[in-house]
């Protein structure tokens, strides 16, 4: 207990003294209601950067999103990431996908990438199963294949996520009363402008319409520390906070992802 | 003055930052008291806008005095926490001047490595060199080692796309943030025969001059506009209120000739030349930041209290100080 709070102290004053990890709040001040950040991904440093521009109230109900397969390689890394971050670890490889999810990927149109290549392209997936499950479950009586299906409830929708399902721990969190921090291109971006959304926030934004998402913009990160690289150089760094963004009724995925990422993409000029 | 002289070196030093931190004082609360008044007459349009044109000016001010306070301040930590602590501190101011400097030059991955090198071997290299009073390895251990290192390990990287822009910013971000900086405590820690242990007082010699200077040029400048000499460079830089400026540095040198080392005559071309540097430097420093399309190191314009960056505090010290160490160590042959 006392030398995870020696670390993060030390943590702290290095990432400040590298980066000066400043926190600029421009859509929304910083306040301790549930929120769900989601920000550009571009290093692994990307979750120590938000996790230090934040104030100290917020860290302590704010946990990020960290891969699990590169965050438990070593004890070291596991043990930062659980005592120190308090981070929410999410699978990256992909369990075999149910036929249902193929099938609504299919359906999504291009929306959905193929679940074995991205990061985190089986929370798409399967996330889309997860609302084909939620769909077959909260229907109702025979619904006409035209008419539009009625809308689940939230709490439909988080009743029927798996416990196998990549998002179950995010939920897990939210329900918890827990923020998180996620980044939903699901695996680093090389170019400037971040790859596109995968589905989770979306399904996140339908389970939990009560919980504000907030867009970020983590800016500088990768030349800290480029991909490959061990010795981080100091350059200063921001985390730009944006106005919160609303899942509009009957607002489809993949409009919905577009303007979330259109809202990350704006606060990088600003 | 016979009490003055009849106090020992540490007194006298004490002495100085009191009357300086007094100085500062005075000007502050005057200031302060102006921004207290109202503007009257506000329904003339005329009247506004001259009133908005007022608090522009205020508040340029504002920013000098900062500063100046910022200054003084460590020139009294350094000068109460000895000559390591002082190094060290100097050290810092380097680190984080040279950390802007990087951040608002784009990198590519291929300058990982010589980032990594800047930052962690040549900065602190250099001020050990400086600790250790090293002088004539310190002046050349940048432009002469350092020069060729850097780029050697930015070709090892293999990424030939805009090398030599590249390598020139990194180099040029080193020169004035590394190399300049290590010159103010090279000459705290530099020993005229006769006045051992008195370098605070040089130090604060080069400070307030060039401070002197800058400051007369801003306010002759606004008090009696010109044509500005480059408008694209600098709207403030006149040659008038340049030359001005640089006279006032001069004179502010001969009346605080005391404190050093110097006969009236040495003071007063050691702080001209100072002057010149320092006001050059700081006009060289705009031209970059016009060229990044920023008016100020600090995080483009981002960060929450508006302040500026480190680097504008200290830019005119930069060029000041190397050239200010170079011509006292050949002319008094030290």
């Amino acid at each position: 207990m006392l030398l995870s709070k020696l670390m993060s102290l030390f943590l702290l004053t290095l990432v400040r003294f590298l980066t000066g990890a400043q926190a600029r709040w421009y859509g929304c001040p910083p306040k301790a209601e549930q929120r769900i950040y989601f920000a550009n991904h571009q290093s692994h440093a990307d979750l120590v950067m938000i996790w230090a521009a934040l104030p100290q109230e917020l860290r302590s109900i704010t946990r990020p999103i960290a891969a699990r397969d590169y965050w438990t390689k070593t004890p070291f890394r596991q043990w930062i990431t659980t005592a120190v971050f308090n981070a929410v670890y999410v699978t990256r490889q992909t369990a075999p996908a149910p036929p249902a999810a193929a099938a609504a990927a299919a359906d999504g149109g291009a929306a959905a990438a193929p679940p074995a290549t991205g990061a985190m392209a089986g929370l798409s997936a399967l996330s889309a199963a997860v609302a084909d499950a939620a769909l077959a479950t909260a229907g109702g009586p025979d619904p006409v294949p035209e008419a539009l299906p009625p809308e689940p409830t939230p709490e439909a929708l988080r009743a029927a996520v798996r416990p196998d399902d990549p998002l179950a721990p995010l939920v897990q969190a939210l329900e918890s009363g827990d923020s998180i921090v996620i980044f939903p291109e699901g695996t680093r971006g090389h170019g400037d402008e971040p790859q596109p959304f995968k589905s989770g926030l979306y399904m996140l934004a339908r389970m939990f319409p009560q919980v504000v998402l907030v867009p970020a913009w983590i800016n500088n990160v990768q030349r800290v520390m480029p991909k490959g690289e061990v010795v981080p150089v100091p350059i200063l760094c921001s985390v730009t906070f944006g106005a919160p963004v609303m899942l509009a009724p009957g607002e489809e995925r993949r409009p919905f992802l577009d303007r979330a990422r259109a809202a990350v993409i704006a606060l990088r000029d600003i | 003055m016979d009490f003055l002289r009849n106090l020992s070196t540490t007194q006298q030093i004490g002495a100085l930052f009191v009357v300086l931190f007094g100085l500062l004082s005075l000007v502050t609360a005057y200031a302060f008291a102006q921004t207290l008044r109202e503007g009257h007459g506000t329904d003339d349009a005329a009247e506004q806008a001259r009133h908005e044109a007022h608090q522009q000016e205020w508040r340029r001010f504002w920013s000098l005095l900062k500063t100046s306070w910022f200054m003084a301040t460590i020139f009294w930590v350094s000068w109460a926490l000895g000559d390591t602590v002082a190094t060290l501190l100097f050290a810092l101011v380097a680190f984080v001047a040279l950390r802007e400097f990087i951040t608002l030059s784009p990198t590519r991955r291929g300058d990982h490595r010589s980032l990594v090198l800047a930052f962690f071997v040549v900065l602190p290299l250099q001020f050990l060199l400086v600790g250790l009073r090293k002088f004539d390895l310190f002046t050349v251990f940048i432009p002469v080692y350092v020069f060729l290192a850097l780029p050697a390990v930015s070709a090892l990287a293999n990424d030939p796309q805009r090398f030599l822009e590249r390598n020139a910013k990194l180099q040029w971000g080193i020169m004035v943030c590394v190399y300049g900086m290590s010159h103010v405590p090279a000459l705290l820690l530099l020993d005229f025969p006769g006045h051992e242990g008195r370098g605070a007082f040089l130090v604060f010699y080069l400070v307030v001059v060039v401070q002197a200077g800058v400051i007369a040029q801003h306010l002759l400048g606004q008090r009696f506009p010109h044509k500005p000499v480059a408008p694209q460079v600098s709207q403030s830089f006149q040659w008038l209120s340049w030359l001005t400026g640089i006279a006032a540095g001069g004179v502010a040198g001969v009346l605080l000739s005391f404190i050093t080392p110097f006969k009236l005559g040495q003071a007063l071309g050691m702080s001209l030349l100072a002057c010149l540097a320092g006001s050059l430097g700081h006009l060289v420093m705009k031209a970059i930041k016009r060229d990044r399309g920023i008016t100020s190191w600090g995080m483009q314009g981002q960060s929450v209290t508006g302040a500026g960056g480190l680097l504008d505090r200290v830019d005119a010290l930069c060029f000041a100080a190397p050239v200010f160490f170079h011509s006292a160590r050949w002319y008094f042959g030290l």
